[in-house]
């Protein structure tokens, strides 16, 4: 597991959320899309809850024990998991970093 | 991605609180996946248990298979996966088509079974049942995305569409999914569910379809009690933390 301990800027985690969504859903979907960090998962990015898992699986072994991913989503209910944008993840991550 | 290999196929598992020292397995429905239970379901119940979801053949991130969609081929399945994860018995639960292989481990391996979930799992001989199998087309998948997946919020876009297409194109006109299902229609009058001797916790819809298969296992099932969430098929989805939270107090129950 490649954990890390540096803490990355908000710019840092935003490209490393980009490229585990690109590889999570493949790079001719991304090329056509502006992700920023408004992009709602499900409405924008069009991923679907299997993606998710995958995406937030790739978060947990980058992070390590520093940040309780699933469990930060377990306490979403279903419109909050809707509505769950990038902005969201990395602010939760920064809080967890500082 | 935790991938193993269970009867030579790739299996996509996760597992939550290995330490634990009771599992849980959990069984997902037809056309879904181990998310079902990934975000809310699962994380409530590793709080005691050690939990592991994974995906059935041809569904999420598990291997495509053409054949061995009967019961007995996905309960062999599933305890092959026990034996790799040195399983020796497990609290069971299973949503929809999950739940018919829940009920068949629990006939075929009662000794590796302790308590039974069975979460909205269908008569295979309902004709909405089977009637999804039969009429299944590109129209049949946007009229249904269009008119009964509202319940569950989630609408589908272009690119998801097209993956679904592709999982259900495959799943109707290249396996035996269809022949493999027609053999299960006599299952819920089969006298061997009446051998169950589980605990066993029914968990359905006010507002489903599949409440009377419910109450059908509530008499059938020996030691059984059936309880009704306000909601309809998708109830896992629509009520996860009110299933998560029925479960765990089953489980927990002395």
């Amino acid at each position: 597991m490649d954990t890390i301990t540096t803490k990355l800027s908000s710019e840092e985690i935003f490209n490393l959320m980009k490229q585990f969504i690109t590889e999570v859903i493949g790079e001719e979907f991304v090329e056509e899309m502006d992700i920023t960090p408004e992009s709602s998962f499900t409405k924008d990015l069009e991923m679907d809850s299997i993606e998710i898992v995958s995406f937030s699986e790739k978060i947990k072994a980058h992070f390590g024990e520093q940040i309780d991913f699933t469990g930060w989503l377990s306490s979403m209910d279903l419109d909050q998991l809707i509505n769950l944008n990038l902005g969201m993840i990395i602010s939760y991550i920064e809080e967890c970093q500082s | 991605m935790p991938i193993i290999t269970v009867n030579g196929k790739s299996v996509h598992i996760q597992e939550l609180n290995k330490e634990a020292a009771e599992t849980i397995v959990l069984v997902h429905g037809m056309f879904s996946n181990l998310s079902v239970y990934y975000f809310n379901i699962a994380p409530l119940l590793a709080t005691k248990y050690h939990v592991v979801l994974y995906d059935l053949k041809s569904h999420g991130m598990s291997e495509k298979a053409l054949e061995g969609y009967d019961l007995e081929s996905m309960t062999n399945d599933l305890f092959a996966l026990m034996e790799v994860l040195n399983l020796q018995k497990v609290h069971l639960g299973g949503y929809s088509f999950g739940g018919l292989i829940a009920l068949k481990m629990a006939i075929r391996f009662p000794e590796s079974i302790n308590k039974l979930a069975i979460i909205e799992a269908p008569d295979p001989n309902d004709d909405k049942t089977r009637g999804i199998i039969d009429e299944y087309s590109r129209e049949f998948l946007e009229h249904y995305v269009e008119n009964f997946t509202d319940t569950t919020k989630v609408k589908m876009g272009k690119r998801q569409m097209e993956r679904n297409h592709r999982m259900y194109e495959y799943l109707f006109y290249q396996t035996s999914i269809k022949t493999d299902m027609e053999l299960e229609k006599d299952f819920f009058g089969s006298p061997a569910i009446e051998t169950i001797k589980q605990s066993t916790l029914l968990l359905y819809g006010t507002d489903s379809n599949c409440l009377n298969a419910g109450k059908h296992l509530d008499g059938m099932i020996k030691n059984a009690s059936l309880i009704a969430v306000p909601g309809d098929h998708n109830i896992p989805i629509q009520q996860p933390l009110v299933i998560a939270e029925a479960l765990l107090n089953f489980f927990q129950e002395i």
